[in-house]
């Protein structure tokens, strides 16, 4: 009973961190211009992080090594420090987006000047970080996260013809560049490598072994199937209520606006709490996660568990990613479009750290009977191949769309 | 080591994490030293100072002048392999860091690091 509890708590821990500012923008914005058309693309990018997570859990559990620390030993040092700085400039600017979208949400909440709710969140997350052990600051923000849970319920309010939703689900695609963009944009939203990075060092964390795989196999199948109908929650509500009218949400706000429609005031908190606990959230995890990788490529010593005095290099990396992320908020350049850029990015990076996770997951000298199976084996590749060709067209969409405005 | 495990040298050994007796994690394996004939591993090598000879020729003498040359003892260590005692998932040392003089940066006796305000 005892595990059966604890596994569904990891399971809720998962999936409130599975949503952060990337799905916030992107979904809300495809919902407004392409209705329901784009909700295939937001089922496939969450198969794709359950794939892909599932594998960087099974890593962790079975070798104790998390994904940076397998990306040195099969790229080897050239080859590994390429992806160990693209996946840094993208860790920085998601937490960048992230803190700036955790300002806003703070701002809507409690009027007052941004800058200083940038200053004053970056804080906060440094407190809550001091204060709490890994997995309270995990459990913290996943829970609090599903107050997200409001947008389920507010689609089901709605009652939009289902039957129109679920065709949404048969993948399409068109000639416009446009809505080219926005499959890449939510495909890559869903599969933020950072979250999978964090995913597979929390692994470690919490000192994960082989009696884990039970609860890495029911995080990735149901924690993130449960991640994808709340993804899918917010392009359905704001497919159904700013499709018709024309609105394109440029900012945070409009994304809660459907809920408060369904619930009034009560709606809306609910909304912006829970958008606030999970970019708050995905700030610690997205930080956390560029000090893990440049603590476990160069050898150091690392990890929460550890604590400052024995990984100060970890604890000093940390504190400097939060610190350029609030000069990169504060500079002025505006949440929203330094989200944009982070998710694009993020899928360019993407094929450098998931083709060794993959070459070793299924390496039966390190995995033995773990290794990958056939499903997983043909998945994998599959998904590789898709990533490869997201990656190669996400960048020329960009300019071709000028950032999706058109 | 046995002759199969030979060849499986740089798949195996270069670059791989380094823990101490006490399980601290404290450097990865940059580079080997060979010696003799047949060559035989006789230490690894260890240390931000060797960085420079892990990038392409072409982006060397770039990454030197970066990193500055390198100082043995200090930004680039040699770790005799007698001191390695097993390699299973990680590599495992049969002494401590600081006998070898690795994973100074997050060693709390230097003077950065005893100056962080939690120290």
């Amino acid at each position: 009973m005892k595990s059966i509890l604890k596994i569904a708590l990891g399971i809720i821990a998962a999936l409130g961190g599975f949503l952060d500012i990337g799905d916030l923008v992107f979904n809300t914005q495809a919902g407004a211009l392409f209705r329901y058309d784009l909700l295939w693309a937001v089922a496939l990018g969450t198969l794709g992080i359950a794939v892909y997570a599932e594998m960087c859990g099974r890593v962790a559990a079975v070798t104790g090594r998390p994904v940076f620390d397998v990306i040195r030993m099969r790229l080897g040092f050239g080859p590994g420090l390429v992806a160990l700085v693209a996946s840094t400039v993208v860790n920085l600017l998601t937490v960048a987006a992230e803190l700036g979208g955790l300002a806003i949400i703070l701002q809507l909440l409690f009027d007052a000047e941004f800058s200083l709710f940038v200053v004053l969140a970056a804080i906060g997350l440094v407190i809550v970080v001091a204060l709490l052990p890994f997995g309270g600051i995990e459990r913290i923000f996943g829970y609090c996260g599903l107050m997200m849970i409001v947008f389920v319920a507010t689609a089901v309010h709605q009652s939009p013809d289902w039957g129109e939703v679920a065709h949404g689900f048969i993948p399409s695609l068109s000639s416009s560049k446009l809505y080219l963009y926005f499959v890449v944009g939510v495909f890559a939203a869903a599969l933020m490598p950072y979250e999978v990075h964090f995913y597979s060092s929390g692994a470690v964390e919490e000192g994960w072994d082989k009696s884990s795989l039970r609860e890495n196999r029911l995080n990735a199948a149901i924690g993130y199937a449960l991640g994808g109908v709340l993804a899918c929650a917010l392009v359905v509500v704001s497919g159904y209520l700013f499709h018709p009218l024309g609105v394109e949400p440029g900012d945070l706000g409009t994304v809660a606006l459907p809920a408060q429609g369904a619930y009034g005031e009560t709606g809306l908190l609910l909304a912006l709490g829970g958008m606030m606990f999970c970019v708050g959230g995905a700030a610690i995890d997205s930080s956390f996660s560029a000090s893990y990788n440049l603590a476990q490529f160069l050898g150091w010593e690392w990890g929460r568990y550890r604590g400052p005095k024995i990984a100060p290099r970890f604890t000093v990396s940390w504190l400097i990613f939060l610190f350029l992320a609030m000069l990169i908020v504060l500079s002025g350049i505006n949440p929203v479009e330094i989200t944009e850029y982070s998710v694009v990015f993020a899928v360019v990076a993407l094929p450098m750290t998931y083709l060794p996770i993959l070459m070793i997951a299924g390496d039966r000298s390190f995995m033995g009977e773990h290794a990958n199976g056939r499903i997983s084996t043909t998945l994998g590749w599959v998904y590789f191949a898709l990533i490869v060709v997201l990656a190669v067209a996400a960048v020329p969409l960009l300019l071709m769309t000028n950032g999706g405005g058109g | 080591m046995n002759e199969q495990g030979e060849i499986l040298v740089i798949h195996r050994l270069l670059d791989e994490q380094i823990l101490d007796s006490e399980g601290k994690r404290c450097g990865r394996v940059d580079d080997i030293e060979l010696q003799g004939s047949p060559p035989r591993i006789t230490a690894l090598l260890v240390g931000e100072g060797l960085y420079p000879r892990r990038v392409p020729k072409r982006l060397r003498g770039l990454a030197r002048r970066l990193a500055g040359p390198e100082r043995w003892g200090a930004n680039a260590l040699r770790v005799p392999w007698e001191r390695v005692d097993r390699i299973d998932a990680t590599l495992h040392l049969c002494c401590k860091a600081e006998e070898l003089g690795l994973g100074e940066g997050d060693d709390p006796e230097r003077w950065m690091v005893r100056r962080l305000p939690w120290n």
